[in-house]
């Protein structure tokens, strides 16, 4: 297996796919992944958080206590995970973070957000991969009140700030069913401190693209019409985010963090099992859920490009 | 299965002839979690009798987290929780703590947050009431204790919340009772949050809906110590399956569901995403997870399998 499918967080446990809670305990409790393409998407990242700052960073005024405990969570985790790469050091509030990755150093007061750049969220978010999301929870309800997105898939954070879980979520077709949505909103507000939670979600996008914003569809929505049962290996790919939710301790508030994985189908196929699942996952997939994740266009001619696969490894 | 935080006792101090306030401290040296105005922590005593599982309230201000506090009242009828911190904890004692837990937040919309507490109902409301001092915000409490020498936190209340408090003080005939009526006259926007004995949680809340104050104003926290897992083995029939599996003292239904062949989804195994979910046809179930709400369990018609059980020797599933 390739050092890169074998890193790849698949995403299915079964032959058929229908939306639930797929969340899981997250072990071990770590926010942050570093992955080999990180300084190839950070570069990505900021370019896009220079060209297009509101697409990519939103906040409500009320969310900066809340943004330093994320601050915290995420520079502390970078340190303890990847000590090699990341060094934070505290001399009361005054903060020293160096990436050494990056070859970059930030000095600031812990708490005091004249002294650093950028909001203290959209700080942190220029150090990791992760696309970063404050949740508020407030009066029994969750709110997006803050976030930094740069790798959304089909969706923008401006249109969806202020929002409600479930308003967010309404776009989704059979999420209500059975009031899945309010289940899984009340799933997440018992979220609790030191016990975080972990999901797949997974889609299909036509071409390498991990900035798939609803703002620029025109651009990137066009590959959809030139994927071949021939091409489908190497100009298709599964998207995977992993999904993570941290209970926050001072503010109640919620982190939900996504780091965006793509693999080509052709990379995919060399795992037989995976081949074989996904092929099973795409036949038996109602149409509205093909449908609401893009791959009405297209999913005919992946799926004869999965079963050609199949059949060459049958021999 | 959560994670715990290693503390010991650092300090104790007698409130009260029959409350203590306990300040702990880390094992490690290091900071103990922030917590939000509200928020409580499950201690884990080891006892003769197993592991006692108790909530109480962090009582400090949120913003320390050098230590917590803790305020434990000893009840006449202690089933072992109380009577083990007042009789066998001291100075120096170590044990097992969660982190920080809230059911019992402020709300962020209210325009004023009134306070009704009885006796050791007064704990969370002090982490509260420093949170809104800090954020400007406006409120005041209603405090019932037996007498001054009874009423914990006296000198501190009467210190930090003077012109906010009001005491009512039932063995002293000079004083008055607390009562309901009171929320009648708060303006629009009011809040109201009780915590006590469940008979006067009750009657509070019965109040405040009756005078007309919508259920999201209404705030109010019982605690309950859980109860003890049932583990007998037992049997469930499969309507739709036409099947009987039994399941094993040390195996959940999940496991012997999956065990026999039954495709049945679930995610978190530990009772709190619900993908678990199943129907009930007939029998009672013991309910052990974290995502049906109390009147959900009292319908007995739909059950996490990964985690409840049943009350006798069998259940019918829909399955
Ligand atoms: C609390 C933080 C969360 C935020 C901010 C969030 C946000 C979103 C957004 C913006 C979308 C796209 C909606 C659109 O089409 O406009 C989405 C889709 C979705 N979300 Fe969430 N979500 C959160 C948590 C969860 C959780 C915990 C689940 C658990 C099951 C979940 C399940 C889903 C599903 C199933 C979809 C459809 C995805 C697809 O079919 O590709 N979300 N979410
Ligand atoms: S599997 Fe999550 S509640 Fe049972």
């Amino acid at each position: 297996m390739s050092d890169q499918l074998s890193r790849f967080p698949y995403p299915f446990n079964s032959d058929t796919y229908r939306y639930s809670n797929n969340s899981v305990l997250l072990d071990p409790p770590i926010a942050i992944e570093v992955t080999p393409e990180y300084l190839e998407e950070m570069t990505l990242k900021r370019s896009l958080l220079a060209n297009h700052p509101n697409r990519c960073y939103q906040s409500l005024p009320h969310t900066i206590p809340a943004q330093w405990e994320i601050a915290s969570l995420v520079l502390h985790h970078l340190h303890e995970t990847y000590p090699e790469d990341f060094s934070l050091t505290k001399e009361g509030n005054s903060w020293t973070f160096s990436n050494h990755k990056l070859n970059e150093t930030q000095q600031f007061v812990f708490g005091d957000v004249s002294t650093l750049p950028w909001e203290p969220l959209d700080f942190v978010g220029r150090h990791v991969q992760e696309d970063l999301i404050l949740m508020g929870q407030r009066d029994g309800d969750l709110f997006l009140d803050a976030g930094q997105l740069c790798f959304p898939a089909n969706w923008s954070l401006e249109f969806n700030l202020g929002m409600n879980f479930v308003e967010i979520h309404s776009p989704i077709p059979g999420f209500a069913n059975g009031n899945l949505d309010e289940k899984i909103r009340n799933f997440i507000m018992k979220l609790e401190v030191g016990q975080p939670w972990v999901r797949r979600n997974w889609s299909l996008n036509a071409g390498k693209r991990l900035d798939a914003s609803l703002e620029t569809f025109h651009q990137w929505g066009q590959m959809r019409k030139q994927v071949t049962a021939e091409n489908a290996g190497e100009t298709v790919y599964l998207r995977v985010e992993v999904q993570k939710l941290f209970r926050l301790p001072r503010s109640h508030a919620v982190l939900f963090t996504i780091h965006s994985y793509l693999i080509t189908l052709h990379e995919l196929a060399q795992n037989r099992a995976y081949l074989e699942q996904l092929y099973h996952v795409l036949v038996e997939l109602p149409a509205f859920i093909a449908e609401y994740k893009g791959m009405k266009l297209y999913k005919q001619q992946v799926i004869q490009y999965l079963e050609y696969e199949l059949q060459k490894e049958r021999g | 299965m959560q994670p715990k935080i290693h503390v010991f006792v650092k300090q104790i101090i007698q409130e009260t002839p029959s409350v203590k306030r306990f300040v702990l401290v880390s094992k490690e040296g290091a900071d103990l979690p922030a917590f939000s105005a509200g928020s409580h922590v499950t201690t884990f005593l080891n006892t003769a009798a197993g592991t006692l599982e108790r909530h109480y309230s962090l009582v400090q201000a949120p913003a320390i987290t050098d230590h917590y506090e803790i305020a434990v009242q000893l009840h006449a009828q202690s089933q072992g929780g109380s009577a083990y911190w007042h009789h066998q904890v001291s100075e120096g004692t170590e044990l097992f703590i969660s982190y920080p837990k809230n059911h019992f937040s402020l709300s962020f919309r209210a325009k004023h947050h009134v306070f009704y507490a009885a006796g050791i109902g007064i704990t969370p409301f002090l982490s509260m009431m420093a949170e809104l001092v800090a954020q400007g915000r406006s409120f005041e409490l209603h405090y019932a204790a037996k007498s001054r020498e009874m009423c914990a936190f006296y000198e501190t209340l009467q210190k930090t919340y003077r012109d906010s408090c009001h005491l009512y003080l039932s063995a002293d005939p000079d004083s008055s009772r607390m009562r309901p009526d009171g929320m009648r006259q708060q303006r629009i926007g009011t809040h109201v949050y009780f915590c006590g004995p469940e008979t006067m949680v009750n009657q509070f809340q019965e109040a405040a809906r009756s005078y007309g104050y919508p259920q999201q104003s209404i705030h109010f926290e019982l605690f309950a110590p859980p109860a003890p897992m049932l583990r007998e083995p037992f049997l469930v029939e499969l309507w739709q399956s036409k099947r009987t599996i039994s399941v094993g003292s040390d195996q959940s239904l999940l496991a012997a569901l999956l065990a026999a062949g039954i495709k049945s989804p679930y995610s978190c195994r530990v009772g709190r995403c619900g993908t678990c979910a199943v129907e009930v046809l007939s029998g009672e179930v013991a309910h052990y997870d974290s995502v049906l709400s109390e009147k959900e369990r009292a319908a007995q018609d739909v059950m996490m399998t990964c985690v409840s059980r049943a009350v006798h020797n069998k259940l019918v599933l829909s399955l």
